[in-house]
């Protein structure tokens, strides 16, 4: 017959650490930082984002011409003294598209930050309250969808004169319409969620609900929306410059410079080539970090 | 005599609570309800613990969240400890909210995946405004010990769990704030069979150390009549019985809950081979449609025609109460 003690065996000691778990912490954030930077052309996007970044924040504090600086030089190519040459009143065409790359960046960046902003809050009380006034809401954003958006930026720049602010006002009227849908959505199906009831119950108020648990966890979807917007907002301001409804002289975004260097296209082809390459550049970089973040943040989508 | 009188009043009643959702709108004829719970009335004592059983879609989870207020019931009322709670605006109930918690069925759901363990418990007490950051953590600390965890799982996020050990966080959540009475839907139905018999000696352990009373919603009928004082008996929106645990198991009165407690299975094959079961044929009505007299009549195999006129009324016999014309 089987003694007892071949069945039950006192537990070994290391049984008691049965709860411990080896791996560090990781959050949600570190992972998607591992899964982004293990593909290269997410990486190498960033790099040169950055790199851009920091050239025309820092590039025009090094250059010894000033952007509206006038020289004799009138027309000249691409050399040691003006590394993109000059433009037709002999100002140093670098050092420019340093200066259209702060405006096109600025524009994109902060259009873009303001309309998810507004998206954000907008889209989310929409779906948390949901009902009529969801429905109002909705019909809102449909009307603001229904028009144009060069209509009222040709209107505004008419009214307020061309410049950074106007273009600005004009990206955000209805650039925000997007985001709202997206977050509308996001809230909607994350209302059910258990997590959600869980705050419910234990008293929290719709702000908390909607900012600290549906955010964190809406995020995702509306980030790659945004890093897409930004090459958008880009193309726009480029778009609109390039039409004459631009920034003013003797401001300039790479858009301008394009529409300035347009003339002389047949003779002095890198004057365009320059502002236009550059913005190839940035919306490259952009496209390629929007396409990592989507696969970092949501791996099954992946190919 | 004041205090024993005290003692034995309910921690939470429910008294003829209704829960409507509506489900179409008509223009020649009235809208359309899902009767998700339509008439039910019990009181859940201090220390007691109430199972509710009933098949899918029977309004046993809907009722869990009129209970605790998710939902605002469309009729009745929910008292807790005599106060009506039925129809306070989100604001009033903050102060019952500290007192009422809730387990949820799904532990991979009910965790926010973005927050760590110790940002998780500790919201409770966050919103309550309680102690400062270090007292909060430490009672955190203390939490994940109770539920058997360890303390230095406070920086962990939830994906780093197991299913149980998550359910375990989800407890300790929910003991945050002290309260006296826990809602457990489901608690143990999205774990494997070796973890459930965990959450349940963590749960009846904890209802010793803090006296709570429990509103326990399962499907397992062996493991209701385990933990519960009480048992309710859910059909269609309807409470059609309600007793002493073990008297509802050993004595089934209505003629659904004999067909549900023999459909159970039973770990003995060769009793299982012989024992007979109560087959019910056809099945559950619509809940937008439901037969106006008695809820189970459509099924029922003793119905009589006065059952498909008027639903009962809830007969009371020596406490174990039954909703059927059998006992009138």
């Amino acid at each position: 017959m089987l003694q007892k003690s071949e069945f039950f065996n006192p537990i070994d000691k290391s049984e008691q650490d049965s709860e411990f778990i080896a791996m560090e912490p990781r959050s949600f954030w570190h992972d998607v930082w591992d899964r982004f930077r293990s593909n290269r052309r997410a990486l190498i996007g960033l790099i040169v984002l950055l790199f851009i970044v920091l050239l025309a924040v820092l590039g025009p504090l090094f250059s010894p011409y000033p952007y509206d600086g006038m020289g004799t030089e009138v027309n000249c190519g691409p050399g040691a003294a003006h590394w993109f040459g000059t433009d037709a009143l002999g100002r140093d065409l670098f050092t420019r598209v340093l200066y259209g790359i702060r405006i096109s960046l600025f524009v994109g960046f902060v259009s873009t930050l303001i309309n998810c902003a507004i998206g954000v809050l907008y889209g989310g009380v929409a779906g948390y309250v949901g009902g009529r006034v969801d429905a109002v809401m909705m019909r809102f954003v449909d009307v603001l969808y229904a028009v144009p958006s060069l209509l009222y930026i040709i209107l505004l720049m008419m009214m307020f004169g061309s410049n950074v602010g106007s273009i600005m006002v004009g990206m955000c009227i209805s650039g925000w319409v997007g985001i709202a849908r997206l977050m509308r959505t996001q809230v909607i199906s994350l209302k059910g969620r258990e997590y959600v009831l869980a705050a419910y119950t234990e008293g929290a108020g719709p702000a908390r609900i909607l900012f600290k648990h549906m955010f964190s966890n809406a995020m995702s979807p509306i980030l790659v929306q945004a890093t897409l917007a930004i090459p958008q907002a880009i193309f726009q301001e480029a778009f609109l410059s390039f039409i004459g409804m631009g920034i003013s002289a003797p401001q300039a975004s790479l858009g301008t410079l394009a529409q300035d260097a347009r003339m002389y296209m047949a003779i002095y082809p890198h004057q365009m080539v320059c502002p236009i390459a550059m913005i190839c550049i940035i919306i490259f970089a952009l496209n390629f970090i929007s396409e990592g973040l989507s696969e970092a943040l949501d791996p099954t989508n992946s190919r | 005599m004041e205090k024993k009188t005290k003692e034995t009043k309910p921690v939470v009643s429910i008294r003829h609570a209704k829960k409507y959702f509506l489900a179409g709108r008509h223009l020649f004829r009235p809208s359309d309800y899902v009767k998700a719970v339509d008439d039910v009335s019990f009181d859940i004592m201090p220390g007691e613990t109430v199972g509710l059983v009933g098949e899918s879609g029977c309004g046993k989870s809907t009722l869990a969240r009129t209970v605790i207020r998710i939902y605002e019931p469309s009729a009745g009322g929910i008292f807790y400890h005599g106060a009506d709670i039925s129809h306070l605006s989100n604001a009033r109930l903050r102060p019952f909210r500290t007192k009422m918690q809730m387990i949820f069925q799904d532990p991979y759901a009910s965790l926010n995946p973005r927050y760590t363990v110790g940002e998780i418990i500790g919201e409770p007490m966050q919103i309550a405004h309680m102690g400062g950051k270090d007292e909060r953590e430490g009672r955190v600390q203390k939490l994940l010990q109770q539920v058997g965890l360890k303390p230095d799982h406070i920086s962990r996020y939830p994906h780093e769990f197991s299913g149980g050990q998550r359910q375990r966080i989800g407890i300790a959540r929910t003991l945050a704030l002290d309260p006296d009475f826990i809602i457990c839907d489901e608690p143990i139905s999205a774990l494997d069979v070796s973890i459930q018999a965990q959450i349940i000696n963590l749960l009846e352990k904890i209802q010793d150390e803090n006296g709570l009373s429990y509103l326990f919603i399962a499907h397992d009928l062996t493991m209701v009549r385990h933990i519960s004082h009480k048992i309710g008996v859910m059909y269609l929106g309807h409470l059609l019985e309600f007793g002493d645990a073990d008297e509802v198991y050993e004595n089934p009165l209505h003629p659904y809950t004999r067909a549900l407690i023999s459909a159970a299975p039973v770990p003995d094959p060769e009793q299982a081979r012989t024992r007979h079961r109560i087959k019910l044929t056809g099945e559950v009505p619509s809940p937008i449609h439901a037969p106006a007299g008695c809820p189970f009549c459509t099924r029922c195999p003793e119905c009589r025609p006065e059952c498909l006129l008027a639903p009962p009324v809830m007969a009371n016999q020596n406490g174990h109460k039954v909703a059927c014309y059998k006992y009138v």
